[in-house]
């Protein structure tokens, strides 16, 4: 080629950056060259080939020609070798000191929950890497576990869809553009004290976040700071404005409290601090062989939408959520509330029902809580205010403290009165930060058009949501395991939370944004919570060895930082002040409507987790979808059919609130308040990503005339849509799956067998659950005894399992389990490798009863490890083998998938990779092929590919790694030592794993308990999880205890 | 050499009785080879029916490859299959057409040990009928693994990590027992094709085709040696194929009864599939008798005789199976398993119940109207029946694999199967493939065993026990 065209073909970075300054808008390039456009690239583009290849004229003398000949060949050589990229990589020189390749490391953090509260993380780091988080056993809102919803934010940082530029009116710019714009915007706003300037945010318990934000408003006097989220704890702050005359925030201490009554509260799923409640519940109710009646607590829901609780409940009443009010002041009344009188108009269950639980709270007076709902009007709040405070649990299992989050206030008016300045043109700038106000305000205020009256509207956040698109500015957020912070958990105790990885994009967080915008420009997330800290009893005069804040880190928990307790008391007037309950008169046509926050996806913002949406909802076990849910009686009334066995669609309903209309698919679920709708919210979302965009939006049933609850025509007009669930069935049918009683059954017979040959059948405890008196044709495995003998088993205790599905997240994050998506999960193929059973029982050929009464029960399964496993025989190729220790181990490589093993299993646990799974969601929302989603892989589990078979093996990377340290240190493993994923997330502390050997360890006497017994073990597979019956606790005055025992 | 033939009303009380209405019309020894070399040698004997049989098998063959390379780059996952349904429609098609298979090595090995002579005129074609039905169904269990490239995993070959098979395993068994079959099969058509491979070669005109015949016969002259050796290769390959016709489908039974679904564990199956297995072969071969002797004007070879005794024996197989679907139900409501029954009751009452009581239709009553003599010398229903059977005997495989895997132990994991576009494409893909490759059969082979209906006419002239080994006949077959 000759040399003097070689020069014109340098690409001129300077060229490039002019074209780029003139265009507008996105663009997209496969090189350089074509971006700048250069004469030489639309030529080889025009030519396809480039000139180089394109000597033709070759003069070639023998010996060049050998020479060009044996490099061909050597070269062809080596292109039949393994192509490797070649890349240049820079190894460490010098190891970082806690550094070890392939060993993870964990830090203690914190992260936001729903409610905006913090929880005490563990955050495992593979290399950099997040993988897992897990909660931290010293943070009090967490104490060891965490729920579904907050593992799944670990899969949140590596979303391809989150927001990773700064855009300003969708064309790129940058954080310095973003500051030069606002610099001198507010220095303009510092005239009038900020008057055009509005903050709004979701609620904020950071305190180093809060001080920003008070800096800001001392600098703006006149600028104001709205805190607002769909989903938000309005009534609690009504109610304490109303019953103490000030903000005070309540905080239960159930593992004080004997009896529990939840007024329509969800303690163990929705409700703020619920991983906690949950822990403590659980704490109080595990039945042993040697437990008496007097040990247990015992829970009272009066449930309006189905929660988990009520199915947890001892004594549940269901009733609409309007009728909540009335027995609350029913039990106001019967307890002595001074000023409440008896209501008239309980219905016979209703009134047995507070008849029996009063006299039951009067006699546990101080050890007795009453909680309100989330989601029940102020009222509701102000009566169990002031039964706890005549029951004398105040102090007790009650605590009222200073409020945690940021200026208390109602965001639901705060809100409608931000809208009216952006209406009237007030606002001249407004900071979002975070939220979706566009998607979630109430309907009737109108949130997009009044968006559009602000001239200068900046957005930040994690997404460019609905909102950030209505946006000029869009400024990417960091998430909370990529920056600096701090928040305080609900009952104030604050964490601080460290980044595990350098930001992925060019985001910031909040905190810095703010400071920066304060003029700070160049603070870091550290400095501000380090210095927020110094100021805060943490002196920062030990550099490099700042040690009193390096054991914040260490421990995670700030310690003393709990929210101090304020003496209150219920002001009488309050109670005379309560509105009288409301009448909702719903029949006919006319339903209630009861909204909630979606119980995965929230309101919304967690709607492009693939891991959320994937994860089986309550009771209805339905993914990737919002239902309405509706009592089977009602929605025969309302000539909607009811879904039917193996047909996919479901029934899809208009609903108008208020001329608003929303539509959603019914489904049935036993046990729902006649004459309601319960109606989840989040979904529907048109900006959310890749994934996220699904569902119904019924936001537009939410409006600020209105409650939670409210009352609403609904319409069938015979349309469908297919839902996608993972379990169809939920009744028992007569089987020994779940067994269950009463407390007083068990004291009577303490096997729970539901009839004489089952009982026959299991030999007690000697055999641990797994039938082994059952005929063999080989003998036993002859163990030798010693204390390295591993036979590894479970125990999961139903009377403690909630049913809360942080078990499924947990063994997503740690197994590498794919998701598959809608319509996979519509065909049947969910991969989730354990599965909460949900089932529900009734008095024998009582159909009424299931309709209205059901008992409701849940039964985690996974993989039984059964001794004598049905899938191994019937493996053409060996790949699923038995360990000497017990586990029924899955060997990928080996699997050809015929799925004979899957077929043969009869718990249908083993989960086939029908497709190249891994590959279904590594694409954003541009259709882009992406890789960020491998890095939240945990290395020690084998990615599964296309065509084979997986399922749960106790997770045996995690029993192999402490089988290593243990042989290291020349000793056995310790009982404890290895935890399940499962076992690790679980709140109530249900899933136990150890050594079945072991008879000092904590699963075998479980193991050994009379009420153990082993799933389907009359099938003589000798299952090694075995399950503790569910034992409840009711009250005989409110629920006879008339449930027949077959004999 | 123009000897008048009885005719078969049985007029001619000279003709034994077990030859009686196995050949119509007047032939000679010539005639005989002359008319069914032809269809071999003449394209003209060829007309429209052929062609558009061959075109359908040629567009859905090349479906067949299409839904195949889609399930190469795609995963069986484009299939209906799901948990807790692990096998669908590739298995139950893999059963059907290994079923179809059994009735050909039946009419050619059991029927020629029993000396059956009425098996002469079918034996050929349903014997290329079993061996295109068991490259059917190979396909399906390979290409319904996960993973296909690596299935060979399943032979027990040498290699470096010394892993063998799991013998405990009955897919592992499946290979021995189909691969056994589809050798031993090949071998004897391909030994009985021989003699006729030499006629063929010395009538063939086109020198491509005279060289082809030649090289496939081995060098036949039709000595008497050959003919000895022949006819105990015959023998002992009908001694070997013989039990294969009991022992395959019993071993692809217990792939379910060894299982322990509910619906599968039961010990009633290998007798069960054996019977339905040949049933549904008998059918297949009515149904490929019917055109072929209307097309090819072949009434003379395949008499109404001939479709009498088929149907026969395919009412007879049918009542065995329906039998055991009377035994099916009748053990699983007596086993006192609340598994075991609550199964029963679902595949009858379920959401599945139509296959289950369409099935009974098609095997269990629709072949009761065979006891009826007019019915049975109707071609057309006899077509038609067995068209019938074979949809049962599909159904049967259906309620057998899906319907009792969507309900076994646990109602938590009950599920429910929906097959897709793609499970049917690939069921048409093998008929494609069988169509096409029968009729390329028909095309290039003689379909109807040409010495041993010359040797069937010698038994019209020399009676009964003419157990012809002399030098005459092998002369007058070597014409």
């Amino acid at each position: 080629m000759p040399k003097d065209k070689n020069e014109n073909n340098t690409l001129d970075l300077a060229a490039i950056r002019e074209k780029l300054s003139q265009s507008r808008g996105k663009r997209y390039w496969r090189t350089l060259e074509e971006l700048a456009e250069t004469p030489e690239f639309m030529e080889a583009l025009h030519n396809e080939v480039p000139q180089a290849a394109r000597t033709s004229d070759l003069h070639l003398d023998r010996k060049q020609f050998l020479t060009l000949g044996a490099a061909s060949l050597a070269l062809a050589g080596l292109s039949g070798c393994r192509y490797l990229p070649q890349k240049k990589l820079v190894p460490y020189v010098v190891q970082p000191e806690i550094q070890i390749p392939s060993i993870p490391l964990t830090y203690a953090s914190s992260m936001p929950d729903p409610w905006g509260y913090g929880v005490g993380v563990l955050a495992t780091s593979n290399e950099g890497r997040p993988t897992k988080l897990d909660g931290n056993p010293s943070h009090p809102a967490s104490m060891g576990a965490l729920d579904a919803i907050s593992q799944a934010q670990l899969i949140a940082l590596y979303d391809p869809d989150r927001a990773q530029l700064v855009t300003q009116q969708s064309s790129t710019a940058s954080w310095s553009d973003f500051y030069s714009y606002a610099q001198p915007l507010l220095e303009g706003f510092k005239k009038d004290g900020g008057a055009g300037l509005r903050f709004l945010t979701p609620t904020i318990t950071s305190p180093s976040l809060i001080q920003q934000m008070q800096n800001a408003l001392q600098l703006y006097p006149n600028a104001k700071w709205v805190q607002y989220e769909p989903v938000n704890r309005r009534s609690a702050y009504l109610a304490a404005m109303a019953a103490f005359g000030r903000p005070v925030h309540t905080v239960y201490n159930i593992s004080k409290a004997k009896r529990i009554l939840c007024l329509d509260a969800d303690i163990l799923l929705t409700s703020p601090n619920s991983v906690r409640y949950a822990h403590d519940f659980a704490d109080g109710r595990r039945v042993r062989g040697t437990t008496v009646k007097a040990d247990l607590n015992r829970l009272y829901v009066v449930d309006s939408a189905p929660s988990i609780t009520g199915a947890m409940a001892d004594n549940r009443l269901s009733v609409r959520a309007s009728q909540v009010q009335l027995i609350a002041q029913a039990v106001a009344a019967a307890v002595g509330v001074n000023g409440v009188s008896a209501p008239s108009g309980l219905d016979a269950d209703a009134a047995k029902f507070v008849s029996g639980l009063v006299s039951d709270l009067q006699a546990h007076s101080a050890a007795s809580v009453v909680i309100p709902g989330e989601f029940q009007p102020a009222a509701v709040h102000v009566l169990a205010h002031a039964i706890n405070e005549k029951l004398g649990n105040v102090g007790v299992s009650v605590q009222h403290v200073e409020p945690v989050t940021a200026q208390p206030a109602d965001p639901k008016a705060e809100m409608a009165a931000l809208v009216q300045e952006m209406n009237q043109g007030t606002v001249q700038m407004l900071l979002i930060l975070g939220g979706n106000p566009l998607f979630d305000t109430p309907a009737d205020l109108d949130f997009a058009s009044a968006l559009v009256k602000v001239t200068n509207r900046v957005y930040m956040g994690q997404y460019e949501n609905e909102t950030a698109l209505q946006c000029e500015w869009q400024l990417p957020e960091s998430h909370f395991l990529e920056a600096w912070g701090d928040l305080r958990a609900f009952d104030g105790t604050a964490s601080i939370v460290q980044p595990l990885i350098e930001p992925l994009y060019d985001t910031r967080s909040a905190l810095e944004m703010i400071a920066a915008l304060l003029g700070d420009g160049t603070a870091e997330g550290y400095h501000l919570v380090r210095s927020y800290w110094e100021n805060h009893g943490f002196s920062d005069n030990q550099e490099p060895f700042d040690f009193d804040f390096k054991r914040l880190l260490y421990e995670g928990v700030v310690p003393n930082t709990a929210a101090k307790p304020v003496a209150v008391t219920v002001n009488p007037g309050s109670i005379s002040a309560l509105p009288a309950p409301a009448t909702v008169q719903a029949g006919g046509s006319s339903l209630e409507i009861m909204l909630r926050p979606d119980p995965t996806i929230w309101d919304g913002r967690f709607a492009n987790n693939g891991w959320l949406q994937e994860l089986p909802k309550p009771f209805t076990k339905v993914t990737w979808d919002n239902v309405a849910l509706i009592s089977p009686l009602t929605a025969a009334r309302m000539n909607v059919p009811i879904n039917k066995e193996g047909a996919y669609a479901s029934p899809v309903v208009e609903i108008s609130v208020g001329g608003s209309t929303a539509k959603i698919p019914v489904w049935t679920v036993p046990g729902h308040p006649e004459d309601s709708l319960t109606v989840y919210l989040g979904y529907g979302r048109t900006d959310a990503g890749h994934i996220g965009n699904v569902g119904h939006n019924v936001y537009p049933l939410l409006n600020t005339k209105n409650g939670w609850n409210v009352l609403g025509t609904v319409d069938y007009k015979g349309e469908g849509y297919d839902i996608a669930t993972t379990q169809h069935h939920h009744l028992m049918e007569g089987r020994d799956i779940v067994r269950s009683g009463s407390i007083a059954q068990f004291m009577k017979d303490k096997r729970m067998a539901p009839d004489k040959d089952t009982e026959e059948a299991s030999a007690g405890a000697a055999d641990m659950g797994r039938n082994l008196q059952q005929p063999n044709m080989y003998p036993g495995f002859e163990w030798d005894g010693s204390a390295y003998d591993y036979a590894w088993g479970l125990s999961i205790d139903l009377s403690v399992c909630i049913g809360c599905s942080a078990c499924l997240i947990a063994c997503q994050s740690e197994n590498n389990i794919p998701v598959i998506g809608k319509n996979q999960v519509m065909r049947g193929r969910h991969m989730n490798w354990i599965r909460i059973d949900t089932y529900y029982e009734s008095v024998p050929g009582e159909l009424e009863t299931y309709m209205t009464h059901p008992k409701v029960y849940f039964q985690p399964v996974t993989c039984m490890q059964c001794e004598q496993a049905p899938c191994e025989p019937v493996c053409p190729v060996g790949a699923t083998m038995h360990s000497v220790e017990g586990i029924n181990q899955m060997v990928y490589n080996r699997c050809v998938g015929t799925r004979y093993c899957s077929n043969n299993c009869p718990y249908k646990v083993r989960r086939f990779n029908f497709l190249n799974y891994n590959n279904h969601f590594n694409r954003d929302r541009f259709g882009r092929n992406v890789t960020t989603l491998e890095m939240a892989f945990n290395p020690d589990v084998t990615v599964r590919s296309r065509g084979v078979m997986e399922k749960c093996m106790f997770c045996i990377q995690r029993i192999d790694e402490v089988r290593q340290k243990a042989k290291i240190e020349n000793r056995p493993v310790r009982d404890g030592e290895i935890i399940t994923a499962c076992q690790q997330a679980c709140p109530t502390n249900a899933i136990v794993f150890g050594n079945i050997n072991d008879t000092r360890a904590k699963v075998t006497s479980l193991k050994q308990q009379p009420h153990n017994y082993g799933l389907l073990a009359d099938l003589n597979t000798r299952p090694r999880l075995t399950y503790l019956a569910r034992i409840t606790n009711p009250n005989e005055t409110v629920t006879p205890d008339t449930e027949p025992k077959n004999e | 050499m123009s000897n008048s033939l009885p005719d078969s009303s049985g007029s001619n009380h000279l003709v034994d009785p077990a030859v009686a209405g196995m050949m119509e019309g007047e032939h000679t020894y010539e005639s005989i080879t002359e008319k069914l070399t032809s269809i071999v040698l003449r394209q003209d004997r060829h007309g429209l029916p052929w062609w558009i049989m061959i075109g359908i098998g040629f567009v859905l063959y090349n479906v067949l490859f299409s839904v195949i390379l889609k399930l190469l780059f795609t995963g069986i996952g484009m299939f209906g299959n799901n948990e807790p349904v692990g096998w669908g429609w590739p298995i139950i098609n893999f059963v059907w057409w290994i079923g179809i298979g059994h009735a050909g090595t039946l009419i050619s090995a059991f029927l020629l040990l029993m000396r059956q002579n009425w098996r002469n005129a079918i034996n050929r074609f349903a014997e290329a009928m079993t061996i295109f039905a068991v490259v059917c169904a190979g396909i399906y269990p390979l290409l319904h693994t996960g993973r296909p490239w690596c299935a060979y995993w399943l032979f027990p070959y040498p290699n470096i990590l010394a892993m063998w098979p799991q013998w405990r395993s009955p897919l592992l068994w499946d290979v021995f027992a189909v691969s056994t079959y589809a050798s031993v099969s090949v071998l004897f058509w391909f030994i009985g094709l021989i003699p006729d491979f030499a006629s063929l070669r010395d009538r063939s005109e086109n020198i491509l085709a005279k060289k082809t015949f030649a090289c496939l016969c081995l060098g036949w002259r039709g000595s008497a040696e050959h003919w000895r050796r022949y006819e105990v290769a015959s023998l002992i390959l009908a001694g070997i194929s013989t039990p294969l016709v009991l022992s395959v489908h019993s071993i692809i039974s217990f792939d379910f009864s060894v299982g322990i679904v509910p619906g599968w564990h039961t010990t009633i199956s290998p007798p069960y599939f054996v019977a339905g297995a040949v049933y549904a072969g008998f059918a297949m071969v009515i149904m490929l008798a019917v055109p072929l002797r209307k097309w090819y004007h072949l009434e003379e070879y395949i008499t109404q005789k001939h479709m009498d005794w088929m149907a026969k024996l395919m009412l007879t197989t049918g009542l065995i199976v329906f039998y055991g679907y009377l035994m099916e139900l009748f053990y699983s409501y007596l086993s006192g398993d609340p598994y075991e029954i609550a199964m029963m009751h679902f595949r009858q009452f379920g959401p599945y119940g139509w296959a289950y009581w369409l099935l009974i239709c098609c095997n269990g009553v629709t072949p009761q109207l065979l006891w009826i003599p007019r019915i049975r010398r109707s071609n057309s229903a006899l077509f038609i029946i067995s068209v019938v059977v074979s949809i049962g005997m599909w159904l049967e495989r259906y309620v057998i694999v899906v319907v009792s895997l969507t309900r076994d132990y646990l109602p938590s994991s009950w599920g429910y199967f929906t097959n897709t576009m793609w499970d049917a494409l690939m069921y048409l893909g093998t008929m494609g493939q069988f169509i096409f490759l029968f009729f390329m059969f028909v095309r290039v082979m003689p379909m109807i065993n040409v010495f041993e209906m010359r040797e069937l006419l010698h038994k019209f002239h020399h009676g009964h026990g003419a157990h012809t080994e002399d030098a005459t006949h092998a002369v007058e077959a070597a014409e």
